[in-house]
């Protein structure tokens, strides 16, 4: 077999496997849209998988979400968009100043320990925590608050900015920074109107993975919330511990209003997100 | 990423003195959220392992010092041990599927050009999921036994449908299916970049020399992308032992104890029965376990960051 045949049953070969896993990827988040649009009739006897051929698809389940059960959702769902945004702004800020900070000062040759000493959190497993903030937040009177889950959320999301982060203003051109301090600017200033906004793609990155980590955390939401300040992945496990799995379309709809945003926001930033979720492996 | 220079301490700023307050000002704040919000539960957790105390005895009775006595019950309990073992076998479930998964997909897409880019956005879409959503509708929907797709497929196909969730080994290799659905991608893009960071004049040269592709996939490639595979699979490990959401939306641990998880005990334990120094105990034996992996991944890290 010559070169150029073999490159092309090479090339072949790739397509089918990116075919086959894009399939495996795309069939459950299919099924999900369809099953949104199901009657009970479609459901009840055998498995449907054509809209309009297998079975005649309805807006029921859409309607019930949206005109009839609004206010039931939009609870957790504003909790959820509140939580995520606020919870991710502050660590953003306190985590790219300190990711600034340890890539622009010397902290006695110990700048590189106490980036793995933020990094060590991830060794610490959840179940450790869900027992200490169950009794901290009920001692501050602030179990089943949005509070709680902001402080918490934020705190989860530093570590992982002040990494990426310190790596990415490391890369940014130091003279920029050290002409503007030569006019005048302080330190404050050139972090804000200079560093910053060179920096914009990784402060995107980060921001948003920490929206989609805020957005689909579980289980200290369920630890710590339980009425007033659920989020959606505790108000989707509610429902199916009320309803049981019957109401197969009404959970899908409600899976895909929790799960559009962030896979939109998540896919439209690919480069940023990607660059983002295999930092610092890929460093040296 | 890989290829850039890495900039060291050479090029700080020479204003650094004149910053002595920003220098502390920009960095304390995390380090004091960070400490407050890690060292205090890691120690009081430390402390309720030693104890008797108990959720809905907090305040009513005095808590007592009762040395290893939670750490004695947790080696002669069999229910938590069954739990450990569940995690394990989870976890060399899924490790090695999304590694060969990830390696094979991601050297497919290593030899393509055209579409490269379609494909890794779409393969991002499962880490944005939250567990709970992909649980499901992968594992409630796809894998339920009457009318699920994929027992209907089997059936259409002659074969006889699979009690998924009814079995307990069945509905561990569900769980299996719905972590290596969701996170095969991540070994993917990790490996894709590990992947770019080998130059191809590399491979020219090695075939001049006289060498196959399969040579020089295990003489160049494998060593070139070794640190970065090993920090991928080390992060695998460490969230395979913490697994616990999607087992809650599935099976809650069952058939009887089959699929419940080291953290899904804790949860039980401590949140649930309230028995906070017991479910310490348990926490406390799993950072153990992590700690070792963790150890292992801060190394590979802290290799790949260079001279400070």
């Amino acid at each position: 077999m010559g070169l150029s045949a073999q490159k092309r049953v090479r090339t072949i070969v790739s397509y089918f496997i990116l075919l086959f896993w894009a399939f495996i990827l795309l069939f459950p988040m299919y099924w999900v849209v369809i099953t949104s649009f199901k009657n009970a009739i479609d459901m009840s006897i055998k498995a449907t998988y054509l809209p309009f051929i297998d079975f005649q698809p309805g807006v029921h389940a859409w309607r019930y979400l949206f005109v009839d059960r609004l206010t039931w959702f939009l609870d957790p769902f504003m909790n959820s968009v509140l939580i995520a945004f606020i919870s991710s702004t502050i660590a953003l800020l306190i985590g790219s100043c300190a990711g600034y900070a340890l890539a622009r000062f010397d902290y006695g040759g110990r700048n590189n320990s106490i980036v793995l000493g933020f990094m060590s959190q991830r060794m610490f497993p959840g179940a450790l925590f869900i027992l200490a903030f169950l009794v901290m937040f009920r001692e501050l009177g602030l179990l089943d608050t949005r509070l709680s889950l902001i402080i918490v959320y934020s705190s989860g999301a530093i570590p992982f900015i002040v990494w990426v982060m310190r790596d990415f203003f490391e890369g940014l051109p130091i003279e920029i920074e050290e002409s503007a301090m030569i006019d005048g600017a302080n330190r404050l200033g050139v972090l804000f109107r200079i560093a910053m906004p060179l920096a914009a793609p990784g402060l995107v990155a980060v921001f948003v993975l920490s929206l989609i980590g805020a957005w689909n955390e579980y289980l200290v939401a369920l630890t710590l919330t339980f009425r007033e300040a659920i989020t959606i992945p505790l108000f989707m496990t509610m429902q199916v511990s009320q309803t049981g799995y019957t109401e197969w379309w009404n959970m899908s709809a409600i899976s895909l209003v929790s799960v559009i945003p962030v896979v939109a926001a998540g896919m439209a930033l690919e480069k940023y997100i990607t660059g983002g979720l295999t930092f610092g492996a890929l460093k040296g | 990423m890989a290829t850039e220079p890495r900039i060291f301490s050479t090029k700080r700023s020479r204003f650094e003195i004149r910053d002595n307050l920003w220098k502390w000002i920009f960095l304390l704040p995390a380090v004091a959220i960070i400490l407050i919000l890690l060292a205090i539960p890691v120690l009081w957790t430390l402390y309720a392992a030693f104890t008797d105390l108990h959720l809905y005895r907090i305040g009513d009775f005095e808590t007592q010092f009762v040395g290893l006595a939670n750490f004695e019950k947790l080696l002669s309990n069999r229910s938590f041990w069954r739990t450990v073992r569940n995690t394990v076998v989870f976890m060399l479930g899924v490790v090695p599927a999304q590694l060969i998964i990830g390696l094979t997909v991601a050297l497919a897409l290593n030899n393509i050009t055209r579409g490269q880019k379609l494909f890794r956005t779409w393969f991002l879409m499962p880490l944005m999921v939250s567990p709970v959503v992909v649980s499901f509708i992968v594992g409630r929907m796809l894998f339920q036994e009457d009318i699920g797709p994929i027992n209907d497929i089997l059936r259409n196909m002659g074969f006889e449908g699979v009690p998924w969730l009814t079995s307990p080994t069945w509905a561990m290799v569900a769980l299996m299916a719905i972590d290596v659905w969701q996170w095969s991608s991540f070994m993917i893009l990790m490996l894709l970049a590990a992947l770019k960071g080998v130059p191809p004049d590399l491979h020219e040269a090695a075939r001049v020399d006289g060498a196959n592709q399969l040579q020089g996939f295990w003489r160049i490639t494998v060593p070139l992308i070794m640190p970065i595979t090993m920090t991928a699979l080390l992060i695998r490990i460490i969230d395979a032992f913490k697994v616990v959401e999607i087992i809650m939306v599935l099976t809650g641990g069952g058939p009887g104890q089959a699929t419940e998880s080291v953290t899904l005990a804790i949860y039980r334990t401590g949140v649930k029965g309230g028995d906070l120094a017991f479910g310490s105990s348990q926490a406390y034996f799993l950072l153990l376990v992590l700690m070792i992996f963790g150890g292992a991944y801060l190394v590979m890290t802290r290799r790949a960051m260079g001279k400070d």
